[in-house]
């Protein structure tokens, strides 16, 4: 393929301590795009072939060395298309939920991949000491990183860059908790960006694997240069005047959401037993603003900037640089736990991006573990003089450290609230799906987003299908379900196809399909519209699909935490709801050709999987 | 009749030391719609692009009926 890609994938078989260069070729290119479509289309091949050995997937070990790890960009990624500095990462085994592992990143490192020379990185096996590669101007090296072992992200990058020379080199780590094989470590890059769902940095730890560098000069040719140029600059400006991408983002940071999702009685507080926070000002994004903010820091070539650089001038939590926090990691650190203090939340989602871990993995799971402790289900001797109840401040960032060391009870709040509440014998308490810890909306509140938690096939994630777009920051009705399927499924879709091109999902508030059409299309120099791309997209949720089926995953796995299933919400505007999943899940399962949560024979054949 | 406003993101430039912890207080007659308030706020209305009242989405055409609601205003805002 000679527009768009850099033609060129590397696996890495780390056991062997060889690789080699492989292609892809273009009738697979148009039907998974790159990104994650490709990095699923490889999964499945994979797959295939380790059951032909009689090896059985299910019951796999997520931290084995066959397990495949898989770092991907896509014809978008590093072009002068905004917002496209990003790239994809896959296990096929999450250590955290044991079904797929999957996580996409802001940054420079999928941009600087392709000026590498690379699309795409395969890496399977198991080093035996740690080792760490670099991709330079297309000169791959594996190198010895016991050094390395033990430094936190920013040391890492930091001493890589040095070594190497390349001060804008693209590093992705992983931090002490990925090395200890936490199940919620996340891989990082430029610092402070993570693949941050899913326990990635522990597949990579696994490994042995503590970073690679990737730098160079190459660029990516683009078929239809002047068409090209013309629709960067329609799309920026489309960026530019649309009020969330051009004013909302930039000036507040998502933290901007944790004000209006309040105020709809929808912010989950004290582990999702109510959902209004009389204290939510305290960590917003307009208290971040004022009293918290050095500067934005957009990712490369963004033209939003939603990244913000941060401080904490005074008191316990004095931190004189970091960045964040983002609205998911001030609910789940500050607000799930009711603590409400910002300084604590950025000092916790600091330790989050040294150590390399997941802060909506780690502030839920603390959330759990404090109502487990409030209704007496915690031995005191577990937890060594740690004061959980909500709202202390002080046991979030302890145990967020903690949890990185496995020390005390940090063990329990790394191993995730799925395991944790079982231990505990309730596991009703943990307020997640398929294992991952939901994000930051109570789904009483707006259904259709309950929709995507449940059939999510990572599990409980907002961004696999963002129906909050629609449902509260737009016109459609939030408590209906009427229609909710419909525009899960098309969010689903367009999500799958955004993390396959790759660039940023915030780019959807103001571009649509048909501005995608517009990249992909003088990028690669096919003829694309809007509806061969959302069919694209629903042919790689689908594989995706079959792929978590391999893992066990059924009909059965779709579903929410009970709590947001019977009881009602207690309090605010949102007060007496439900969800109602069943009638939603039957209407989607319809619409999507799936017979309980598995794609059916003439959905394989009619999207081309068969 | 007795409101209380909330402003949020880009809307506080106006009103700096309001917010959710510090309403704005207002009297207002009957039948006023949202859009006669935003105006009496000082607000274009392009400006504000969710209304809720009472933490429910409303139109810039319908009628504060209720004493004591509160009257939340936001801009174009979004994140994940």
């Amino acid at each position: 393929m000679e527009f768009g890609y850099m033609n060129k994938w590397l696996k890495i078989n780390l056991t062997l301590g060889e690789f080699k260069d492989f292609s892809i070729s273009e009738d697979i290119l148009r039907k998974f795009i790159g990104g994650k479509g490709i990095a699923i289309h490889l999964l499945w091949k994979y797959i295939t072939k380790l059951e032909e050995k009689g090896i059985n997937v299910m019951e796999f070990d997520a931290l084995s060395p066959e397990n495949m790890l898989i770092f991907a960009t896509g014809p978008v990624t590093g072009t002068r298309s905004p917002n496209s500095g990003r790239h994809h990462v896959m296990a096929m085994k999450s250590p955290l939920t044991g079904s797929i592992g999957s996580g996409n990143s802001g940054g420079r490192w999928g941009a600087k991949l392709k000026f590498a020379g690379y699309d795409g990185i395969v890496v399977i096996g198991k080093a035996e000491n740690p080792v760490y590669i670099s991709i330079i101007d297309g000169i791959v090296e594996i190198h010895d990183a016991t050094k390395l072992w033990g430094m936190n992200s920013i040391e890492t990058s930091t001493e890589l860059r040095k070594k190497h020379d390349k001060k804008r080199a693209g590093v992705s780590c992983i931090g002490p908790a990925g090395e200890n094989l936490i199940p919620m470590a996340v891989i990082m890059n430029e610092e402070h960006r993570a693949a941050g769902r899913t326990g990635l940095g522990a597949v990579m730890g696994s490994k042995n694997l503590k970073a690679i560098i990737v730098e160079g000069e190459r660029k990516p040719i683009i078929a239809q240069q002047d068409k090209f140029d013309i629709k960067v600059k329609e799309h920026v400006e489309k960026l530019k005047e649309n009020g969330v991408t051009g004013t909302g983002l930039p000036t507040y940071g998502t933290a901007v959401l944790v004000n209006i999702i309040n105020q709809n009685g929808m912010l989950p507080t004290n582990n999702w037993q109510t959902v209004v926070n009389p204290e939510a000002e305290k960590i917003s994004g307009e208290t971040l603003t004022e009293e918290y903010l050095i500067n934005k820091h957009p990712c490369w070539g963004c033209v939003v900037a939603c990244g913000r650089k941060s401080k904490v001038d005074k008191g316990n939590y004095k931190t004189t640089y970091t960045e964040g926090p983002e609205y998911e990691s001030i609910w789940a650190l500050g607000g799930s736990t009711s603590m409400n203090n910002m300084g604590a939340v950025i000092r916790a989602n600091h330790y989050c991006d040294i150590l390399g871990m997941d802060p909506i993995s780690i502030g839920s799971t603390i959330a759990a573990a404090m109502e487990l402790n409030e209704k007496g289900m915690i031995p005191e001797e577990d937890l060594q003089g740690i004061d959980l109840r909500f709202g202390n401040a002080d046991a979030v960032v302890e145990l967020t450290w903690m949890a990185a060391f496995r020390q005390g009870f940090g063990f329990w709040i790394g191993e995730g609230s799925r395991k944790m509440c079982q231990h505990y014998g309730a596991p009703d308490l943990s307020m997640e799906v398929k294992g991952l810890e939901m994000p930051a909306y109570d789904p009483r509140g707006a259904k259709g987003i309950g929709l995507n938690y449940a059939t999510g096939n990572r599990g409980g994630c907002h961004v696999t299908g963002y129906t909050i777009a629609a449902e509260i920051l737009g016109d459609v009705d939030r408590f209906t379900t009427d229609g909710k399927a419909e525009l899960t499924k098309i969010f689903q879709d367009f999500t799958s196809l955004v993390n396959s091109s790759v660039n940023c999902l915030f780019l959807t508030f103001a571009l649509g399909l048909d501005e995608y059409a517009e990249m992909i299309g003088p990028i690669t120099g096919w003829e694309v519209d809007s509806d061969e791309l959302l069919t694209t997209g629903e042919r790689i949720t689908n594989l995706e699909r079959m792929i978590i089926n391999k893992m066990g995953i059924t009909g059965k796995d779709d579903t929410l935490p009970k709590r947001l299933l019977e009881e009602q919400m207690p309090e605010g505007p949102s007060a007496g709801q439900t969800v109602d999943l069943a009638t939603m899940k039957e209407e989607y399962y319809k619409l999507r050709g799936w017979v309980d949560g598995i794609p059916s024979e003439e959905k394989v054949i009619e999207l081309g999987l068969k | 009749m007795k409101i209380f406003v909330k402003v949020f993101a880009t809307l506080r430039k106006k009103y700096p030391e309001v917010n959710d912890l510090n309403p704005l207080e207002l009297d207002i007659d009957k039948d006023t719609t949202l859009a006669q308030l935003i105006s009496k706020l000082g607000f274009e209305q392009e400006e504000v692009r969710i209304i809720l009242v009472n933490g429910h989405k409303a139109s810039l055409d319908d009628i504060i009926k209720e004493e004591m609601s509160i009257i939340s205003l936001f801009p174009a805002v979004g994140g994940g």
